[in-house]
């Protein structure tokens, strides 16, 4: 027992077409608990609803946003600008990114204290709007390329993000890794990326993209006529965007959600919007996003491989 | 379309709400609003004519419900609505407007400090302004006292820290005899801060807790507590019971449980954040049956955790 005296590294290499390697200095996760070699849990706090890591970079502190709804690891262009520029992609996000043209740079080697990941992707985006938005400095999202090889445990009470290493058929490769009973379970379809849940709204069935980045749930208008009856507005918006966009929104609490008869939600906060572009940032045609309060009513583990989510009850007491 | 000229000589104040012990009370004055929208027909009405039946306090916390908060009328411009601290979570920031006979949104005029930019989630702006409410507030005795010394020249000392997103305006520090004071209340954790005195940013001098920021240089740290109580039922026999944790680097004596009606039971004052325990029961080290919350350390040991939030 007693204090860790470890850390978590991951160490970034990346590399130019020419093979001329730009070599990064190592991020840590100074606050990390390493439980055993396949397994660590990193402490995050809250910005309004987003789960952000704290994390050094070339000696300066930063935050990473925990993302499911994210495709790849991404590093914010106004930290890193000297980072040679590969070649330009379409990069995808969802949840706090629109979709954004991004500067795509390839990952020799992605190492997490003895694990190393071959050829995971990073790309270099301008993250600034979300730093001024929310006044805060922003290092990167950690998103689906680096979260894939582990199981992850979003747990919303204690508010930590536990990852254990995974086999390349989702099994533990450490078994020893958590203690309270796991209350239930559920399949969902990896699509590209994205986590779809098939979800109930009442008795509609809808897939909804489970995305740790989204800090409100999202509800398609096109499918969403059905399921209107279980959704009390609250506000109508006008919502104007950064090239000065106009679009109407309404924002409510989205009542008889359910996963099937034994796992459901209470009232979530929920925003009716247009997802076209949001089905493009994952890759996939969804109904809709389910965000923060997924996590907030469900202690939730995620394990990509086995394309399955499991529940752990929050305490009754304590 | 009705323009004023800003009163730049007058300084913005908070308006819209102020505590009175653990109670949040809104308070609506006519005169701090000018205009008057709704949500289709956008500007509608210059504020001096319309004809106030109700008042509603609508915000993010009640899911901007039109009806639910209805204000108390004192008299013809002035309007209150008093709601325990306890009726909120424990977010930091939250948005808020007065609705107008269940229809008008009052628009702030140029002079209170405390608005923002109504936001949607996506960061796009609506095209009106929320009154920013913080639960981090200025209350006389609150649980975490901010002093600057000296300084008794400068004109203006703000607190500005994580507890607010780093506002540049709101926490206004009081002049003292010696320098500068202000206390808040704020819920157990880490926070960072700084002081901004005539516009220029500076630690705590009076603090070594620091730790370094984005910027290179360092940001004040405070820590705020909070007793926690400790309880193990039964074991009316046992001789000794200590509790022992992370909170005390495992030290196997320095916490010994008092006995009570149920069993055993010690108060500590700590950190915010999660703690790992155990107990020990006549030297024997045991988890605490009761608490299901349960973690492996870096060993395969099994210890219990208490989260103080």
């Amino acid at each position: 027992m007693g204090k860790f005296g470890f850390m978590v590294l991951f160490l970034l290499f990346f590399s130019h077409i020419q093979a001329e390697e730009i070599k990064l200095d190592p991020i840590v996760f100074p606050n990390a608990e390493v439980v055993n070699e396949n397994t660590f849990r990193i402490p995050f706090k809250l910005i309004d609803h987003l789960m952000v890591v704290e994390a050094e970079l070339f000696n300066k502190k930063g935050n990473f946003i925990i993302d499911t709804g994210s495709e790849q690891l991404i590093l914010n262009q106004v930290h890193f600008p000297n980072l040679y520029l590969q070649h330009q992609s379409n990069v995808k996000t969802s949840g706090v990114l629109t979709t954004t043209n991004a500067y795509q740079k390839f990952l020799e080697e992605f190492k997490l204290q003895n694990l190393s990941l071959k050829n995971a992707n990073a790309h270099v985006i301008d993250l600034s709007h979300i730093e001024k938005k929310k006044h805060m400095n922003l290092t990167g999202i950690i998103g689906y390329s680096v979260l894939k090889d582990y199981e992850i445990f979003i747990d919303l009470y204690l508010n930590q993000i536990t990852l254990t290493k995974t086999d390349h058929y989702g099994n533990k490769l450490d078994q020893k890794v958590y203690l309270e009973k796991i209350t239930d379970s559920i399949d969902f379809k990896l699509k590209k990326h994205t986590i779809v849940l098939k979800t109930f709204v009442g008795k509609e069935e809808m897939n909804f993209a489970l995305d740790s980045g989204a800090e409100i749930n999202q509800l398609n208008t096109r499918k969403s006529k059905k399921v209107l009856s279980y959704f009390k507005p609250g506000k109508r918006i006008v919502l104007t965007g950064a090239a000065n966009e106009k679009a109407e929104v309404l924002a409510g609490k989205l009542y008889r959600v359910k996963l099937n008869d034994r796992i459901y939600f209470g009232p979530m906060n929920t925003i009716i919007t247009n997802l076209a572009k949001l089905s493009e940032a994952f890759g996939t045609s969804i109904d809709g996003v389910l965000g923060y309060e997924f996590f907030l009513q469900k202690r939730t583990i995620v394990n990509y491989k086995k394309e399955k989510l499991y529940f752990i009850n929050y305490p009754l007491k304590n | 379309m009705l323009f004023t000229i800003p009163n730049f000589a007058q300084k913005k104040d908070v308006k819209g709400y102020r505590i009175d012990g653990d109670e949040i009370v809104f308070t609506f004055d006519k005169e701090d609003y000018k205009n008057a929208t709704h949500d289709e027909y956008g500007v509608l009405k210059d504020f001096e004519d319309l004809d106030i039946e109700n008042v509603v306090v609508s915000g993010n916390f009640n899911n901007w419900s039109r009806r639910s908060w209805k204000m108390k009328k004192i008299d013809e411009c002035h309007y209150e609505l008093r709601k325990n601290i306890e009726d909120f979570t424990d977010d930091f920031m939250w948005e808020f407007k007065f609705l107008i006979n269940h229809t008008y949104w009052a628009e702030p005029n140029e002079n209170i400090a405390n608005t923002t930019p109504a936001t949607n989630e996506f960061g796009g702006y609506y095209n009106s302004s929320n009154l920013k409410f913080y639960t981090a507030v200025p209350k006389e005795n609150g649980n975490t006292k901010f002093h600057l010394k000296g300084f008794q020249n400068a004109k203006e000392v703000v607190l500005s820290g994580s507890f607010t997103r780093w506002d540049e305006e709101y926490l206004q520090m009081k002049p003292t005899e010696d320098g500068w004071e202000i206390s808040l209340d704020l819920q157990p954790g880490a926070y960072q801060y700084k002081f901004i005195v005539d516009g220029n940013w500076m630690e705590d001098p009076d603090n070594k807790k620091k730790t370094l920021n984005e910027f290179g240089g360092y940001n004040s740290v405070v820590e705020v507590k909070k007793w926690v109580t400790f309880k193990l039922e039964g074991y009316p026999n046992a001789e000794e019971v200590i509790l022992t944790g992370s909170f005390n680097n495992w030290n196997e004596n320095s916490y010994q449980m008092q006995k009570s009606e149920y069993g055993w039971k010690i108060q500590l004052y700590l950190a915010g954040g999660k703690h790992h325990y155990k107990y020990i029961i006549d030297g024997d080290w045991t988890i605490d049956p009761e608490n299901p919350v349960l973690e492996y350390d870096g060993r395969g040991n099994i210890n219990c955790v208490k989260m103080v939030k």
